[in-house]
């Protein structure tokens, strides 16, 4: 069975370590400090297990865990925690695994003996709990990989059909969340300025005018210029002013 | 007369300083007080050689009336007064008292047999009334409002002896603590010992009864607290410390009274940020005050998870050095871009 071991303090990482270091047929394969190298080192190492602390800085391990589940193979996860967390109460109607620290090691025992994968309720709560607390990145699956773009580095979403083009400093690329459900997460980082369209207030750079009511909106950047509806432009105005 | 639960008998706490006076057990009160004023001035006209007994009998009812009315108009009263100023209610009811007392006294004039109405005696009555009313129902508000504020601050201590308690031992903090001591006892006993001494520490000063501590002491504990919140944290927490050496060492302070500020920085300063930072502690006497001040870097990524705050130990500090002090030793915060700092001051003399 191989374990990833994410947590943000070294000496809970190196106690878990020794505990699993006596466990036959467990194969520690690495460590992570926060959500964010969790996700890539699950995907580098692909272990069968995470054993997943929920306050990390960065990215935490429910955002992290969000984001694992997507994997066409996701490991199993079983969270960590000091103390008894508003996120966990969510959870505990769908008995998802957790271990309290200091943690027993007849109970991570036990725990590794029953892990599974996460249920379709458990997901829908993590979802819940993660957009709750405002994520910290944006997920997306490139060729069976996850790719993970901190939220800060996101110019604008524009949707199309069936996916959304998430615009950032570095590119593009598609996801598949809704557009309702990102303004309600990021707001007021992000504002609509068309029924298509959400940017990020950070780089809205100013306003053009094309014709006699045509009105695009500039970024700092890029030099994409993205047309708003009649409705948002007073919106977009007040925030270039502000 | 039994005690009824607290709760029960009065729902919402009475917020002036006036008792309730719809309350059975004040009315009862208020008519055995008015009652020794009564005893209190047939005496008098005993000494002065009246009949007591008739006295007593007469004066007691013009007071009674007095009093009944009195607790009618403040009880009807008590809902308009819960939100005033309390001079607002001090002058009302002080009004409220003086018109009663002139309404009884014409009354009782009224329905004395053969009274000259209005006679230069008539006039003596009501002014000597008045005036007694005046006295004694000074004494009385003076007196409701002195214990008034006597209570609240018993409450305001036993509030902040709670709070002070919960705020300082962070549940997260106990825990996560243990849990480093459990990986180090394998990894390196002796800083495991260290650990759990300070640990120790911590909580003997947290859970013990002095009020205020040296400052040696005080700095002891928080270098003990830091040391824990490094083995904890890594390279992750660097603390700069910056001490006035010429502030006394000796100095009374508050016990605990900068753990919980640094726990504070270092719950929304250095946790949530992947690369940490420093926190600065800074101590410096500034004429007849000591003032400290803790600093702590602000997460800078926009999207940074939102610790919820806990304004706990802030307000939990800021009872303390009020009762302790007074105002102008109460913390103040500033915040920047990238910075957020909050001080306090102790007096040199502490013992003023």
């Amino acid at each position: 069975m191989k374990v990833l071991i994410t947590d943000d303090e070294p000496p809970a990482r190196s106690r878990l370590n020794n505990m699993l270091a006596e466990r036959d047929g467990v194969n520690v394969v690495g460590e992570a400090a926060n959500g964010l190298e969790a996700v890539e080192k699950v995907q580098k190492t692909r272990p069968d297990v995470v054993l997943m602390d929920i306050r990390m800085p960065g990215m935490d391990g429910l955002e992290a865990a969000r984001y694992l589940s997507q994997m066409e193979e996701p490991p199993a996860i079983i969270f960590t925690t000091a103390y008894s967390e508003h996120a966990l109460e969510a959870f505990d109607a769908h008995a998802v695994a957790y271990l309290v620290k200091p943690i027993r090691r007849e109970h991570l025992n036990a725990a590794l003996e029953k892990t599974r994968k996460l249920t379709k309720a458990q997901l829908s709560t993590l979802s819940r709990e993660t957009e709750q607390t405002g994520r910290t990145h944006i997920c997306a699956r490139i060729r069976g990989n996850l790719e993970l773009f901190p939220v800060e580095n996101v110019i604008y979403f524009q949707a199309d059909q069936k996916y959304v083009t998430v615009r950032h400093i570095h590119g593009e690329v598609l996801i598949e969340d809704a557009l309702k459900n990102l303004e309600q997460e990021f707001a007021p980082k992000l504002v609509r300025i068309h029924r298509n369209a959400l940017v990020n207030t950070a780089y809205v750079a100013g306003m053009d005018k094309e014709g006699p009511s045509r009105f695009l909106v500039k970024f700092n950047k890029i030099d994409d210029r993205l047309e708003i509806s009649r409705r948002h432009v007073a919106e977009v105005r007040r925030l270039l002013r502000g | 007369m039994k005690d009824k639960p607290e709760a029960a008998r009065n729902p919402e706490p009475s917020q002036t300083f006036l008792p309730d006076f719809c309350d059975t057990r004040v009315i009862v009160r208020a008519i055995f007080m008015s009652e020794l004023l009564a005893l209190i001035l047939s005496l008098a006209a005993w000494v002065s050689g009246r009949g007591f007994w008739t006295s007593l009998f007469m004066t007691s009812m013009f007071v009674q009336w007095v009093t009944l009315g009195n607790v009618l108009l403040l009880c009807l009263s008590r809902t308009w007064m819960r939100n005033r100023s309390t001079r607002m209610v001090m002058s009302t009811s002080y009004l409220i008292i003086l018109v009663v007392t002139v309404l009884v006294s014409l009354g009782a004039l009224s329905l004395t047999p053969g009274s000259t109405r209005l006679g230069p005696d008539s006039l003596i009555f009501v002014l000597g009334n008045v005036g007694i009313s005046a006295i004694v129902s000074a004494v009385a508000l003076r007196y409701f409002y002195v214990q008034h504020q006597w209570k609240s601050n018993i409450q305001a201590e036993a509030r902040s002896r709670i709070q002070g308690l919960q705020a300082r031992i962070r549940p997260h903090f106990l825990f996560n603590s243990m849990n480093t001591i459990a990986a180090l006892t394998r990894t390196d006993p002796v800083l495991a010992e260290t650990a759990v001494v300070d640990l120790a520490d911590l909580f003997r000063a947290s859970l013990g009864q002095r009020e205020r501590v040296p400052l040696s002491e005080e700095l002891k504990f928080t270098r003990g607290y830091i040391n824990i919140e490094k083995l904890r944290l890594g390279d992750r927490l660097k603390v700069d410390w910056e001490i006035d050496e010429t502030v006394p060492e000796s100095l009374e302070v508050p016990a605990l009274v900068l753990q919980p500020l640094i726990e504070n920085a270092i719950y929304h300063g250095i946790e949530p940020q992947t690369t940490g930072g420093t926190v600065s502690i800074s101590m410096s006497r500034n004429v007849d005050m000591v003032e400290f001040r803790i600093t702590n870097p602000l997460p800078t990524t926009l999207s940074s998870y939102k610790r919820t705050g806990n304004k706990m130990a802030q307000e939990n500090i800021r009872q303390r050095l009020r009762l302790a002090y007074g105002e102008p030793s109460v913390p103040w915060m500033e915040k920047t871009e990238t910075q957020y700092s909050v001080s306090f001051a102790i007096p040199l003399e502490s013992e003023t």
